[in-house]
């Protein structure tokens, strides 16, 4: 009897295995097809094909960012992205990029707070030389003392650079320091320029052994492909790569809460003075925030949005209205920037905002003008998945994001039956009077 | 005390052991063979453009679509085949006001409801003007083309043009232009613009933030009545229809556009400048020196288009190109260095454009006119042309890999009237060139004698002192004094 229980368990638990480990399961049903398989290293790998054009999309993204940086070591993760472009066993420095542009293609890499991606579209016969490229970066990257200096110069020239070419630059740092308390999140990506200069080879070694690994990352294809092809291209090049110890959790601590703030910060270098607004919001993956997104949409996106119409052309007291929803990992903020001409405007703009968002809390919006911002919302939302390197970066982000891709089939039609008495409610809970106020001067 | 250093038999083993993990661990990390090379590419694959049909309207509006189904979204073009060039020669900045004036009110709808109908459908509508052409860029969610249409027909048959909202959109294209004379990459553009194009109706697309004011209703209202004519149009529209449906509701909303005679002016053609002439504008601590060099070269149409892109390509096209790789990369002069093309219905220009260290203006001069002349004179090794061809096949599709990519690529077409071999035999008439081609091509157009603008704070004229001539200009292109080599200041 027993015996009989555990052969059944065997073979439901090989059944599973072989789903999961080499069979490709597809989907049909999400906003287009796709299909996925993991290595027996821990690799996740998603597919998508469309043959619109010969061209194939690849992006590997690594599960790690600035929130997994230790205090005083900020930049490392963006220093480790660039370094990835500085040559491995079998690839010469920046020849990952010429081998992509000789034939035609074109790549980026980018690194947020919980996220690193590289991405590369190239002619679909090509493929075999991404994943080369990529497997040969993954498995032996080169990090040598002279190699993390050159990257560590050429980030503080970049930050520089930053500095000088955006005065607000800094005013924005500040403001995400209060509006994001906490030693993980409240740094920015790029780094501070004492942190890069102390990072050591060590350090990014570590890091890299930590986090660059099959087990951490996603690969996701899309474009003119063939999925049984692949498959065994993927294999050749990453089944070899040995699994990487489990990444260690990111130090995630709670944001403290941000209380009634009122402050000022002085941008020397800026022509106009201006403030930020800022709420804490719901998380990302909470049922409050698809209101909250459909909000944003009202008060802030398109020139008939409600604070754009009152601020920029009615009572013309700014000239530039900018902000929205963002996202660090679990944590979500509403921001509101706002530019003005001079320091008579900012009582009047400020005031200008809150009768906007007082008016959200008390009178149900219009359908008409609820329907308008879900139209304006729908639009971008298509627009993340509109080309064939957009479905490859779509598929890669959704699925750092959630380990089930299908719960996504579900998140458009979750915006769209947003209503009215939603935005109400979500409004007034979380446009309380905890939000921080961030006054920009000039000198 | 002495130790013999010999191996008992057991430190004999272990040490076999310990030599044998040594290189089983070595074998392990030896790597695969595959590793060591990049693989070969499979062959390029079978593939083929989206179709374009064409289908044209009672009042002679053609319309041509590209059925995309993969997408919940159209994309809408109209284009008026007429730009800044047709501009009148006293009122320059008239087409530009013009097209910029269509979504700004109508007999039925004010800007504030246009914006309105527009966001409502998710859409957003640009207006660009070209110097043979202007554009009016119109997605929006697929559900909604009949609301599109109506809006478009009521800006393109209806519009009232009023007073306020006349003088707001000059406000605005004042202080757009008023603010890029602080641009250095616009200034040399505009310039040497001005300076190709002297006396020709080309020149206008140049114009400056001082003609805005002399333009007004009138001039507005009649440039509006003789050119915005369906039978001066095309309508492209890139989505999930089919062209029997899409001409039913175009027809719908726009056949009661009423055609009119056109006044033709033939844009004529224009020859490439022959003498070297190097010019500077003033740019107060500009910290780089920012280098255009340019001259004229055939229209869209001519068969040198082809091994002309591809000799864009081997000299500046990308990172890769002899500009980038000389001038940055081996010499470290520039920060940039690249090259391009742009083509007008009568005409192109080659471009090479730079942006350089101040302390080696000179030399980074010398080198850009040095590679300019090397590809006019010396043959071009077959393996650059090979490679830039690779380049080219393989980056075209990305250039049309959005459906306003697409979209734009049509209208192209559609404007100068390509026809479809120009885009269904890309790779084919890419293929073919050889760098024969490339060179006999490259003596035949004055490459060598351009226009050169440099633009930067007037201390770098120390570092020009070699050269034999330098023409100063003021940023609205107006030629101040010249200078000599020996001159002293």
């Amino acid at each position: 009897m027993i015996k009989k229980f555990l052969l059944l368990i065997l073979i439901f638990s090989g059944m599973t295995l072989w789903l999961n480990g080499s069979g490709v399961q597809t989907n049909t049903e999400l906003p287009f097809p796709f299909s996925e398989f993991t290595l027996r290293n821990g690799l996740r790998v998603i597919l998508s094909e469309d043959y619109s054009l010969p061209i194939v999309s690849v992006v590997m993204a690594y599960k790690v960012g600035s929130i997994h940086e230790q205090p005083g070591k900020s930049g490392l993760a963006h220093l480790l992205e660039n370094l990835m472009f500085q040559g491995s066993r079998n690839v010469g420095q920046m020849q990952h990029i010429s081998f992509i542009q000789k034939i035609g293609g074109i790549l980026n890499a980018v690194t947020t707070e919980d996220r690193t991606l590289f991405y590369q579209t190239v002619p679909s016969n090509q493929l075999a030389l991404v994943l080369w490229l990529e497997s040969d970066r993954m498995n032996s990257l080169n990090i040598n003392a002279s190699n993390v200096e050159k990257i560590k110069n050429s980030l503080i020239e970049e930050l520089q650079i930053r500095k000088d070419a955006d005065p607000y630059l800094e005013s924005s740092w500040y403001f995400d320091q209060l509006l994001f308390p906490s030693l993980t999140y409240s740094h920015p990506v790029l780094g501070t320029i004492s942190d890069i200069r102390d990072i050591t080879v060590k350090d990014v070694i570590d890091f890299y052994s930590s986090f660059y690994t099959p087990n951490n990352a996603v690969l996701s294809i899309a474009g003119h492909i063939n999925k049984n092809k692949v498959q065994q291209l993927v294999e050749r090049y990453f089944l070899t790569i040995p699994r990487g110890s489990d990444t260690p959790p990111s130090s995630s601590e709670d944001l403290e809460e941000i209380g009634n703030t009122v402050q000022s910060i002085i941008s020397p270098l800026a022509t106009y003075p201006g403030f930020f607004v800022g709420y804490q919001i719901a998380s990302p993956y909470s049922k409050d925030y698809y209101p909250l997104v459909i909000t944003e949409y009202i008060l802030l996106k398109g020139q008939t949005s409600r604070l754009y119409k009152r601020l920029i052309e009615k009572d013309r007291t700014a000239i530039f209205l900018g902000g929205g929803i963002e996202n660090k990992a679990d944590y979500s903020a509403f921001k509101i920037y706002v530019r003005i001409n001079n320091e008579i405007m900012r009582d009047r703009s400020q005031k200008a905002v809150f009768s906007e968002i007082n008016k959200l809390k008390t009178t149900p919006v219009p359908k008409r003008e609820l329907e308008k911002s879900k139209n304006i919302f729908k639009m971008s939302y298509f627009r993340q998945y509109a080309t064939i390197s957009d479905k490859a970066i779509f598929l890669a982000e959704k699925s750092l994001e959630r380990d089930n891709l299908h719960v996504w089939q579900n998140e458009l039609p979750r915006y769209l039956s947003v209503t009215e008495i939603d935005v109400l409610r979500t409004v007034n809970k979380y446009f309380n009077d905890d939000r921080i106020i961030l006054d920009i001067k000039i000198k | 005390m002495s130790q013999k250093k010999i191996l008992s038999y057991s430190q004999y083993v272990v040490s076999l052991f310990i030599f044998m993990l040594l290189s089983l661990a070595l074998s392990i990390r030896a790597q695969e063979r595959f590793r060591r090379s990049p693989p070969y590419p499979e062959p390029y694959p079978e593939f083929s453009l989206p179709t374009i049909e064409i289908h044209s309207l009672t009042n002679e509006l053609d319309l041509a679509v590209v059925r995309r189904e993969d997408h919940p979204i159209i994309s809408m073009r109209l284009i008026i085949l007429t730009g800044e060039s047709s501009s009148p020669d006293d009122l320059p900045g008239i087409a530009t006001l013009t097209a910029r004036m269509l979504p700004k009110g109508t007999t039925t709808l004010s800007a504030s409801d246009i914006e309105e109908r527009i966001e409502s459908i998710g859409g957003n509508l640009a207006v660009d003007i070209f110097p043979d052409y202007s554009v009016f860029t119109f997605s929006f969610l697929e559900e909604y083309l009949d609301e599109a249409l109506m809006v478009l027909a009521e800006m393109v048959i209806r519009p009232t043009f009023p007073r306020n909202e006349i003088a707001n959109v000059q406000r605005t294209m004042f202080y757009e232009l008023a603010s890029q004379n602080t641009d250095p990459e616009f200034l040399a553009r505009r310039v040497l613009f001005r300076i190709l194009f002297e006396n020709h109706p080309y020149k206008k697309i140049a114009f400056n933030q001082g003609v805005i004011k002399n333009l007004n209703r009138r001039n507005i209202v009649s440039f509006f009545s003789d050119y915005y004519r369906p039978n001066n149009a095309k309508l492209v529209l890139i989505g999930n229809l089919n062209l029997e449906t899409a001409s039913r509701k175009v027809s719908r909303y726009l056949s009661p556009w009423e055609k009119k005679d056109l006044k033709y002016s033939v844009v004529p053609s224009l020859n490439p400048k022959e003498k070297l002439k190097i010019c500077f504008i003033n740019l107060p601590q500009a910290k780089d020196a920012t280098v255009y060099l340019g001259n004229i070269i055939f229209s869209i149409t001519s068969p040198d288009y082809f091994p002309f892109v591809v000799l864009n390509q081997v000299i500046g096209g990308t990172s890769n190109s002899r500009l980038f790789m000389h001038l940055r990369e081996s010499k470290g002069y520039a920060y940039y260095a690249f090259s391009e093309i742009k083509f007008f219905e009568s005409c192109g220009v080659f471009l090479v454009k730079a942006k350089v260290r101040i302390e080696v203006i000179g030399k980074a001069l010398a080198e850009i006119l040095e590679e300019v002349k090397s590809i006019t004179q010396d043959p071009i090794p077959s393996q650059e042309i090979e490679q830039a061809k690779s380049y080219l096949i393989g980056n075209f599709p990305l250039n049309i890999d959005t459906i306003d990519k697409l979209s734009q690529k049509i209208s192209e077409i559609q404007a100068f009237e390509l026809g479809s071999n120009h885009w269904e035999k890309y790779k084919e008439n890419i293929m073919r060139i050889t760098s024969e081609m490339v060179s006999r091509m490259a003596q035949h157009y004055s490459l060598d004698t351009p226009v050169i603008m440099i633009v930067g704070d007037r201390e770098i004229l120390d570092n020009l002192k070699e050269v034999e001539e330098i023409s100063i200009y003021n940023a609205d292109g107006v030629l101040q004094y010249t200078i000599s080599k020996g001159d002293t200041e």
